[in-house]
């Protein structure tokens, strides 16, 4: 092999490897977007678009108390418990009531919800986007050539340990047997004392959480939490939750890395003739031709 | 007693719509279309306010033909399915004199038609899609087309600065394509050749596999397209990848915001625009000012190009002697006005023949880098 040829076929590797590590960070973000909703089908068979507008209230929450106290310890976690809050009321006050509606008149009044939510931020915060005034993890880690930020290591770390908390909290404790009565039978769980009620609730409050540290993550990103930020995971995160088989959460996860990663190999192949974002839904749309119940259905 | 409050209501109302009507007859009405509420809600914030800054300083210097200036103001949200309805709205009902354009290029195309088939002045402030102004004479445009600032990064990059290896990124809209296709058709002019180009959608935010390709491209500049709330996290994240070469822009990054989201990235980033923020001309320089007393935050292209174009339209009233449209229109091809954006010129087809100003991000703040004012490069189609 001629050094000049070794030498390409080296930078070329490392290309790979670099576009790999940047689609797991895409992967990581989507799953924890796209987790919270797939909980709520699972649960109520709602498609709940208002969970865009959660994620974008969650980065402006951040983005305020990191400001305000100069400490992203306390503004994450903080974000993060008001926007479960936040969470919680949408389903009391928006969702309850029209449960016994058909799943499109939920739909509807979700979309209408997450439009107004994207308005209120507008007016209140302003159109022109907020910023960090000393944006965190910004400090840039290099190994093997490669440059990382710290918020791109804390987005890949945050999002699979939140993600592997939950699954043991569904799998090994008594309120994610409670939990996973209530998505297989609500009527029986019922019946043997589990309040639904609670469960539905603690659902959003965990759902709208993780969907406020996904938003606080982009926002360290970019530095920048816009009134339409969130407008891309409002239609991206469905297809993802298609793509993993409605209410699954491994398949979502799953389902999200292999997405973030084919659009982070996309963006540079076929960016010409495909749009990142139309990635995705030609991607579902392949898939549902040959696995109509989703890559990772539960039967 | 409700009744009666509600009785009260309705005189109150009544009579402010009253004496409403009353002002309106004695005011020359500026129709102004601009995105304020969705994803363009910031630049519309801007153009607007630019525009209302022009209508103020006009009135406070006594308004046009004895009568106060009055600017109608809808929001298109930068959708042309909205921008048609609201200019048969300006023309049929409030009558306006000349109407103006502070939004994105397809609503500006769409409301373009409706005011040439009506007759009426009608002046882009930013919109940069060629077929704006192909409506019909009509029609005017104050900012440089999307290919002649392409034109320019080219002679910029080039020439002045002598980088000949390009990587290009491209905003996939009207705006980044043109500038794209300016940029490309000038580039072996002057011996730049362009090693890839790559696209982005405007919902971008996250460019990682992008910078991850550049890098491996390593070229001598990088030429991107883009707003500033995509070029900020564009220019940080090639920077924090550890890419250094120049990066070079256009007016979409000419906002103080740009070097906030970008932080330290920001330094060093140059970009063609029409404003130029050091400037001793003091149409330039007053702009500046009173724009950031009036707005409460810094001024930038589109607020710049929102007061010229209501400039450039009371100015043509002014000289014509009339609002008769016929008369407005021939005056504003006779356009020869100092303001903060340059000197206002129209070609034959309705567009502006200005220099190109070229800032560069020093110590936080946007400056004085070059200026380009090369007529036959910058000369804009006259059909």
């Amino acid at each position: 092999m001629s050094p000049v040829f070794r030498a390409a076929c080296e930078r070329l590797t490392m290309l790979y490897f670099e576009l790999l590590i940047q689609g797991l960070i895409y992967g990581s973000m989507y799953a924890i977007i796209a987790v919270g909703l797939t909980l709520v089908y699972g649960l109520l068979r709602i498609l709940h678009v208002a969970h865009a507008g959660l994620f974008a209230l969650g980065g402006y929450m951040g983005l305020l108390i990191t400001n305000s106290t100069g400490s992203l310890i306390l503004g994450m976690p903080l974000a993060a418990a008001i926007v479960g809050v936040v969470g919680m009321a949408i389903y009391r006050l928006c969702y309850q009531p029209i449960l016994d509606q058909p799943p499109y008149v939920a739909l509807i009044a979700s979309i209408g919800l997450f439009i107004a939510m994207e308005e209120m931020f507008r007016l209140i915060f302003g159109p022109f986007g907020l910023t960090y005034t000393n944006a965190p993890l910004q400090s840039v880690v290099q190994f093997a050539g490669i440059y990382l930020r710290a918020v791109d290591l804390a987005i890949v770390v945050g999002s699979l340990s939140l993600l592997g908390a939950l699954s043991w909290l569904s799998q090994k404790t008594r309120i994610g047997l409670a939990w996973r009565a209530t998505v297989d039978d609500p009527q029986i769980a019922e019946s043997f004392g589990i309040s639904v009620l609670n469960v539905r609730y603690l659902n959003f409050f965990i759902g709208s959480a993780l969907a406020a540290v996904a938003g606080v993550f982009i926002s360290l990103l970019s530095n920048l939490v816009e009134p339409t930020m969130g407008g891309v995971p409002s239609y991206k995160a469905l297809a993802i939750i298609v793509l993993g088989g409605l209410g699954n959460v491994a398949g979502t996860l799953i389902a999200s890395l292999v997405l973030g990663v084919v659009e982070a190999f996309g963006t540079i192949y076929i960016g010409d003739i495909l749009d990142r974002d139309a990635i995705a839904f030609a991607f579902l749309i392949i898939v549902l031709m040959i696995r109509p119940e989703g890559l990772f259905a539960r039967r | 007693m409700v009744k009666k409050i509600s009785i009260f209501a309705l005189a109150v109302c009544l009579v402010a719509g009253l004496s409403g009507m009353a002002n309106a007859a004695d005011t020359i009405k500026i129709g102004f279309h601009a995105p304020l509420t969705g994803f363009a809600a910031s630049d519309g914030k801007s153009s607007t306010e630019g525009a209302k800054l022009a209508v103020n300083q006009v009135n406070a210097a006594g308004g046009v033909l004895g009568k106060q200036l009055e600017l109608v103001v809808y929001d298109d949200q930068a959708k042309p399915a909205q921008s048609i309805p609201i200019a048969n709205k300006l023309i049929g009902q409030d009558k306006v004199v000349v109407g103006i354009s502070g939004s994105y290029s397809g609503a500006t195309r769409s409301a373009a038609g409706v005011f040439q088939e009506a007759k009426i002045p009608y002046i882009s402030a930013y919109g940069i899609h060629p077929d704006i102004t192909r409506a019909g004479e009509y029609v005017f445009r104050t900012s440089f087309l999307g290919e002649i600032q392409g034109h320019a990064g080219a002679k910029l990059l080039g020439d002045m600065m002598g980088k000949k290896k390009v990587v290009i990124i491209t905003l996939q809209n009207d705006f980044g394509k043109s500038l794209a296709a300016g940029f490309k058709d000038k580039a072996a002019d002057y011996g730049i050749s362009i090693v890839n180009e790559y696209q982005y959608s405007i919902k971008d935010r996250q460019f990682g596999s992008i910078v991850a390709k550049v890098k491996a491209d390593n070229p001598d500049a990088i030429y991107a397209s883009g707003y500033y709330f995509t070029a900020g996290p564009l220019v940080s994240q090639l920077r924090a990848a550890g890419v250094t070469c120049p990066v070079i822009g256009q007016e979409g990054y000419d906002s103080q915001k740009f070097i906030e989201i970008a932080g330290p990235a920001a330094e060093g980033v140059i970009i063609t625009t029409s404003l130029d923020r050091d400037s001793k001309v003091p149409e330039t320089a007053d702009f500046i000012t009173a724009f950031e007393k009036q707005a409460g935050f810094k001024s930038d292209m589109v607020a710049a190009s929102g007061h010229t174009a209501v400039m450039v339209a009371a100015d043509a009233i002014k000289r014509a002697g009339s609002t008769d449209p016929a008369k407005v229109l021939a005056a504003i091809q006779t356009t020869n006005l100092k303001v903060s954006t340059g000197t206002i010129k129209f070609n034959a087809l309705g567009e502006v023949m200005k220099a190109v100003q070229v800032q560069v991000v020093k110590d936080g703040n946007w400056h004085h880098y070059d200026v380009i004012d090369d007529a036959a490069l910058l000369a804009p189609p006259a059909e």
